[in-house]
């Protein structure tokens, strides 16, 4: 670089965009500085306007709630209004009074901001005599020893970033120390006529060096690197004298728009580019403007909060441009008369610089803490805005190297994808494009709409992808729900029927099981009707909805549950031939249920012919790969084992609800089970089960303390339920879901198994 | 008092327009004019300001019939430009209708029916010079011939005699008109005569050793190397046509000087300065990011090359614009800069 600068700046004479090798970022601009306007005036004495506007929204983030009444009289630093959620998470700081004076209005104001929105603010009658209260923040002027300490410190300071942006200080520093490795100051100040960061760092180097200290000491940084524009020799000056005897770096940066870039500058400074999304804090480096330095100074040393700032008051429209410390909450229209308007102050006020600022929607408003300008340049013929030319002058001057030409071609066009794919989204608004535009095209203009636009798009996106999920998951929901009232209707059948079968051994225990298994039953066949009529209504819905696997899946398992019924059914008419002859002796209300459990049973098993019809087409086009199969088998063996269970536990008095989800989990089935193999796999399974079933009546019979060990695997089972249903509850992984409830449901098999061997024993 | 939101930041500009580019590189042109008077004769003056006329009966009709503002966009420039590349294209002392219809064929079907500035995807310059070119190749090659030839040029009422009449009374216009030093190299080649002994017989009425052509050529550079310092167009088009053309011709010349012209001739003759300032550097027909730009102007030398040597026309410039014209969107897709804080 050092043979090259000589070069450079030969040809910088011959060429002015030959200075634009001089700088690391592409690009860049060499707008008019008229800096000299405000720079050259002394700052001015402090002025106590008539009337102070306190908008409660002075950052981005939430507006903090109002702790005074109107009437009341308020002393300088006091709080005004404090953040009333968690403040970390709101983006939200407090306001506190610039002077003291009586509260004279709770209104809604115009603010200054881009949108011209009213909002709420506090309206503060200067009494003029700045009666202050002294170090509220109760700092005893040490240095904070952790970051958290110093963020606390911040916060109820309440400082902002006062650079532009307006980011709530405390929330751009990292909790842990040690995190970041690099303080950067931005000293730079890039924007035409604002001069107010180079007057701070003529008159105030040490608070800025001394907040910087306090800062790096707070978070361990190990570097601290300030940059400043070579356009301001006094203030390069002063910060050197100033950082002279401490670890401070001052660097002298090249003079061109945009430096004071936070992105721009960290690589001017480091070296480093900021890599595409990632934050200075990940990193490990920290930017703050030299004035957010000083109030940090001051709130750490003095207990001070930020009431007042450096403000620069410019324009080709003003006959004494000045920089001023200005209480936040002075109108922009007061500052401007006082700096005597060339003409009648008849056209908007900017806010900021000429290159990122924005018109004000009335002249009236406020200062708040981000306001580090106020321009007043006469409007001036507008060039009409031409065809664009492609004549890349545009690209050539973004510092983040965009294709400006491009995306104003697809944002014309509504091309929003397009847009997003030439990154639009890394445009900082700088404005360098439309700068040089030949045509006078709004380019940055673009750029923001197209922006909003794409996130309304991403926006909307989000909403469909939400709702179809929810429909999903209700659908799978309705499924499940179904599955689990067939089971627990196939578990009720089994047990009825062993009960049934064990009568005739047994009498004194026959009677009340009877009963008790024509109750359920009568239920349970209910149900079974009950279910089939839902079956067929809800059958299209899911056909039409699902995806294919899924849908084979629950088709495969309904019809293993179909033939389950079907088969049971006539199983039960013979076990009601059984059930009969002790019926007829004694009872005629279990009469009276048998007869309706008889009726139901029979809908119920027409009914279940009915849809075995319909679902025979799925049958015949289901896959039968040899793998599959076997998965299939292994789930009709969860679902046969877990049917045991439940049974189990409808044995130990335990209620439905349990059972429930747990039956559910190794419910649906791959796809491609042959219907052959379904009906195998359930004889099987139900054979199993049945014979789990009587090893447990046995042993309940035989041994008393079976019951603890029932109800012991009862609680195993309902602990393991929430993460079942947790994982349920995700549509997204039915496989997970799946293969969790087939272990669950085989850890519990093994534990039963041991169970019975030790009981058998 | 408030006032609506008129517009959003900046709120500066560096004075820049298009009516401001397009002059500078009218101005640039300037040089080359002169040196055409000089050297052919008023003819061109004719040529330009016919021309001009049609540009501003066409651009008037095609704005009112497109339903545009007329003032703002017929005082953009831009027809000035494009007539401005067509006329330095077209011989001194052509027929009128020639010209005229050029430029009208140039703005309409070039520019106006794409939607006008900044919408056409061929340069409309040479999409004129293209479609006279194959129209009237007659009227087209028959070139007025420089100074050095003649001793003295037709003055201005005898060109204007002879593009409006067809004939000067008194005179043999046939003392006045020939072929260029390409179209004779390329006639030579043909009977034999090796491009060595052509470019001799050239060589013997010259100005400081360089012919005519070369002089309208350098003139053409002088123009442009004072559109490079304004800024005006960017160096990627003349450093990318021109290093490409010199590499090239300079590689072939190694291989055969009898059959392959020297790298100094094919950069001093035809429109090889016109091209590499004036007509690929306008910016809405060609490559816009910065690499692209080069493969553009390279490609365009490349085909310039080739069309002169093995193809059928003695200067292939226009087609080798409109060729790479075509190319430019696929150009622009894949040579899209790396943005700040992306791997590439």
């Amino acid at each position: 670089m050092n043979l090259f600068t000589p070069i450079v700046n030969l040809l910088a004479k011959a060429h002015p965009s030959a200075k634009r090798l001089m700088h690391k970022f592409n690009g860049g601009v060499f707008p008019k500085y008229n800096k000299s306007l405000s720079a050259s005036q002394p700052i001015r004495a402090k002025l106590i306007p008539q009337q102070l506007i306190l908008p409660l929204q002075q950052q981005v983030g939430l507006p903090p709630e109002v702790k005074v009444q109107v009437g009341d009289k308020v002393k300088k630093n006091q709080l005004l209004a404090q953040p009333s959620k968690d403040p970390f998470k709101a983006l939200s700081v407090p306001v506190h009074a610039p002077t003291s004076g009586t509260i004279t209005a709770i209104q809604p104001i115009t603010l200054p901001h881009p949108s011209g929105l009213e909002d709420q603010a506090i309206i503060l009658e200067p009494d003029g005599l700045d009666e202050a209260l002294d170090n509220i923040l109760g700092v005893d002027g040490t240095v904070p020893e952790s970051p958290l300490a110093l963020k606390e410190i911040l916060l109820n300071a309440g400082i902002v970033g006062m650079g532009g942006a307006g980011f709530p200080t405390y929330a751009k520093i990292p909790n842990q120390r040690g995190k970041i490795h690099t303080l950067l100051i931005n000293g730079a100040e890039c924007e035409p006529f604002i001069t107010c960061d180079d007057l701070l760092m003529q008159t105030e180097a040490d608070s800025i060096i001394q907040g910087a200290l306090i800062t790096a000491e707070a978070l361990g940084a190990e570097r601290i690197i300030c940059g400043i524009e070579s356009n301001k020799p006094a203030a390069i000056k002063a910060m050197q004298k100033a950082a002279a005897n401490n670890r401070v770096e001052i660097k002298v940066v090249e003079t061109v728009y945009p430096m004071g870039g936070q992105k721009q500058l960290t690589l001017e400074l480091t070296g480093v580019e900021m890599p595409h999304k990632a934050h200075a804090v990940d990193i490990g480096m920290l930017m703050m403007n030299v004035a957010t330095y000083t109030t940090i100074y001051r709130a750490v040393t003095f207990g001070e909060p930020l009431t007042s700032r450096l403000v620069t008051v410019s324009g080709l429209g003003l006959n004494q441009p000045f920089n001023m410390h200005v209480l936040i909450g002075t109108p922009f229209s007061t500052l401007a008369q006082a700096a005597q308007p060339k003409t009648e102050l008849n056209y908007p006020l900017v806010m900021g610089g000429p290159m990122m600022g924005f018109k004000v929607a009335n002249n009236d408003v406020p200062v708040i803490k981000t306001t580090n300008c106020i321009l007043a340049n006469p409007p001036e013929p507008v060039e009409m805005q031409m065809p664009c030319i492609r004549c890349g002058d545009c690209m050539d001057a973004c510092p983040v190297n965009l294709l400006p030409q491009q995306m104003y071609w697809h944002s014309q066009a509504h091309e929003f994808d397009k847009v997003e794919k030439l990154n639009v989204f890394d445009c900082i608004e700088c404005g360098c494009c439309s700068y040089v535009c030949p045509s006078h095209i709004p380019l940055v203009q673009y750029y923001r709409h197209a922006k909003s636009e794409i996130k309304e798009i991403h926006a909307e996106k989000e909403a469909v992808e939400l709702a179809k999920q929810r429909h999903e998951f209700r659908l799978a929901r309705i499924e499940r729900e179904k599955q689990e009232r067939e089971a627990r209707l196939k578990a009720k059948k089994e047990a009825v029927k062993k009960e049934a079968a064990k009568a005739p051994t047994d009498e004194s225990a026959g009677k009340k099981t009877s009963s008790a298994a024509a109750a359920a039953k009568a239920a349970a066949a209910k149900r079974a009707a009950a279910k089939g009529q839902q079956a067929s209504s809800t059958e299209e819905q899911t056909e039409t909805k699902m995806p294919s696997a899924r849908l084979k899946a629950i088709e495969a398992a309904k019809l293993a549950a179909q033939k389950s019924v079907k088969r049971e059914t006539s199983d039960a008419d013979t076990d009601t031939k059984q059930d009969a002859a002790p019926m007829a002796k004694p009872d005629p209300k279990a009469a009276a249920k048998q007869a309706a459990m008889l009726a139901a049973k029979k809908r119920a098993q027409a009914k279940a012919q009915q849809t075995a019809e319909t679902t025979d087409l799925t049958q015949e086009t289901a896959t039968t790969e040899a793998s599959e199969k076997e998965s299939a088998r292994k789930a009709a063996m969860q679902t046969a084992r877990a049917a045991a269970k439940k049974r189990a536990e409808a044995k130990a008095d335990k209620t439905d609800s349990i059972g429930e989800e747990e039956i559910t989990q190794p419910n649906p089935p791959p796809p491609g089970k042959t219907p052959k193999d379904g009906t195998v796999d359930k004889r099987k399974a139900a054979m199993e089960a049945a014979k789990a079933a009587a090893k447990k009546r046995a042993a309940e019979k035989a041994a008393l303390e079976e019951k603890t060990v029932k109800t012991d695997s009862a609680d195993e089972m309902t602990d393991s339920q929430p993460s079942e249903s947790d994982s349920a509850t995700s549509t997204d992984n039915a496989a997970d879901k799946l293969k969790a409830a087939m272990e669950a449901a085989k850890k519990r098999a093994a534990a039963r198994k041991a169970k019975q061997q030790a009981d058998e024993q | 008092m408030s006032h609506p939101i008129v517009s959003s930041s900046p709120y500066a500009h560096n004075n820049q327009n298009v009516r401001k580019v397009m002059l500078q590189v009218q101005i640039a042109a300037l040089p080359a004019l002169m040196a055409h008077i000089y050297l052919f004769g008023y003819g061109i003056v004719i040529q330009w300001m016919l021309a001009l006329t049609t540009a501003l009966v066409v651009e008037y009709v095609m704005l009112k019939l497109r339903g545009r503002p007329v003032l703002p966009f017929i005082t953009d420039m831009s027809a000035l430009i494009t007539i401005t590349g067509l006329v330095f294209c077209i011989p001194p002392d052509a027929p009128w209708w020639i010209v005229v219809t050029g430029s009208a064929f140039a703005l309409i079907f070039g520019k106006h029916l794409y939607g006008g500035l900044g919408y056409n995807p061929f340069n409309p310059a040479m999409l004129g010079y293209a479609f006279l070119l194959i129209s009237f190749p007659v009227q087209m090659t028959q070139w007025t011939m420089p100074v050095e030839f003649t001793q003295s040029t037709l003055d201005f009422m005898q060109s204007a005699h002879y593009i409006f009449n067809g004939h000067i009374p008194g005179v043999s216009i046939d003392m006045y008109t020939g072929a260029t030093p390409l179209n004779e190299m390329r006639t030579g080649l043909s009977q034999g005569v090796s491009i060595h002994d052509t470019l001799n017989k050239e060589l013997q009425t010259t100005l400081w050793g360089l012919n005519s052509w070369a002089w309208i050529n350098i003139a053409f550079l002088i123009g442009g190397l004072w559109m490079l310092y304004s800024g005006v167009i960017s160096w990627q088009y003349p450093v990318g046509f021109l290093g490409t053309l010199a590499a090239v011709s300079m590689m072939f010349n190694l291989i055969d000087p009898g059959l392959y012209p020297p790298m100094d001739v094919v950069l001093l003759t035809g429109g090889t300065m016109l091209a590499a300032f004036f007509i690929i550097t306008d910016p809405v027909t060609a490559s816009t990011t910065p690499k692209g730009k080069l493969i553009y102007a390279a490609g365009i030398a490349i085909l310039v090359y080739v069309i002169r040597n093995w193809g059928a026309f003695p200067d292939g410039i226009a087609f080798a614009i409109l060729l790479m014209n075509i190319a430019v969107p696929l150009i622009d897709q894949y040579t899209q800069p790396r943005v700040f804080g992306h791997k590439r």
